[in-house]
């Protein structure tokens, strides 16, 4: 099964595992890490170990392109294809990552996760206004 | 180049580096130290690209940027705005004896290593590092903690490095 690691800074990757399973229910495979008390070298190291122990693929949601938790996953990522980042990570990814994971193939659940999120924003309650 | 921050950070380039601080000094020019990184190409593109296209970026090797520090000294008209940094306090001594005689430097992210003990929050250090630091401060520079602008500063002096010592 396709693991999905959250990466973010402090609590916000938890929050959002946690937020994920009280929609969904007891999800596996779908961790969370902060870059919190860690050096760049750390959390790539870190990774590293994460990526070793998946076989299947691994998704790793970033919080904020240009972070240090960005560059931790770029870092770790250096010679893995079976490894996707997608940065700006949102609850709408998330949820679409439990629906889809078994579904679709990486490549392809990347892609549709990307356009998830984007989706996900949107203004609303303009109606009338033009 | 005026340098407007020499900043000891072993994140290196990230958001407290280019958001936070950048934001508030306006750097033009961001000079790395930094010989693993300047070695691999790969790493020097993953720094790089999170900066904006309009901050110039140099990865140099802690003797390259040394030599860049001295060529640029005489030219304090020249409007460029240097951001230094550096992963560790060894480095940015070499570039305040071998580069320029910097009158401060901010203690930006020192995290958790083993061996190391906590000086701050943020700020873990062996004995190198103090030995580093004293260095510094023999030399007349002020060290300053601080992740982020508008944070509180907190000096780090003889006092705070033998309170440390003593747990090493």
């Amino acid at each position: 099964m396709i693991q999905g690691l959250v990466v973010t800074h402090g609590s916000l990757g938890a929050e959002l595992v946690r937020v994920v399973e009280s929609i969904v229910g007891t999800v596996e495979g779908l961790t969370a890490l902060s870059n919190q008390g860690r050096s760049a070298l750390d959390l790539t190291a870190e990774l590293q170990e994460r990526l070793a122990a998946t076989d299947a693929g691994l998704v790793l949601f970033i919080d904020d392109y240009g972070g240090s938790c960005a560059n931790a996953a770029q870092l770790a990522c250096r010679d893995r294809s079976r490894a996707v980042i997608l940065c700006g990570v949102n609850l709408a990814m998330l949820l679409g990552f439990v629906t889809w994971r078994d579904t679709l193939d990486l490549e392809e659940l990347a892609r549709r996760l990307v356009d998830k999120g984007r989706e996900a924003i949107a203004r609303v309650g303009t109606r009338g206004r033009d | 180049m005026r340098i407007v921050l020499a900043r000891i950070d072993d994140r290196f380039i990230h958001g407290q580096v280019t958001v936070g601080w950048g934001q508030q000094l306006r750097p033009n020019h961001i000079i790395l130290a930094n010989n693993e990184i300047a070695a691999d190409s790969w790493q020097c593109r993953v720094y790089r690209s999170s900066v904006a296209p309009s901050i110039r970026v140099s990865i140099l090797s802690t003797s390259e940027a040394a030599a860049t520090l001295r060529a640029v000294r005489e030219q304090t008209g020249d409007g460029a705005t240097g951001l230094l940094l550096t992963g560790n306090p060894q480095d940015m001594l070499f570039l305040h004896r071998h580069g320029r005689s910097l009158a401060e430097v901010n203690v930006g992210g020192m995290h958790y290593q083993p061996g190391k003990q906590e000086l701050l929050p943020f700020v873990y250090v062996d004995d190198r590092d103090v030995a580093a630091f004293r260095a510094f401060l023999a030399s007349g520079t002020l060290l300053q903690a601080r992740q982020v602008p508008g944070a509180r500063t907190t000096l780090i002096e003889e006092r705070l490095l033998r309170d440390v010592e003593r747990r090493l």
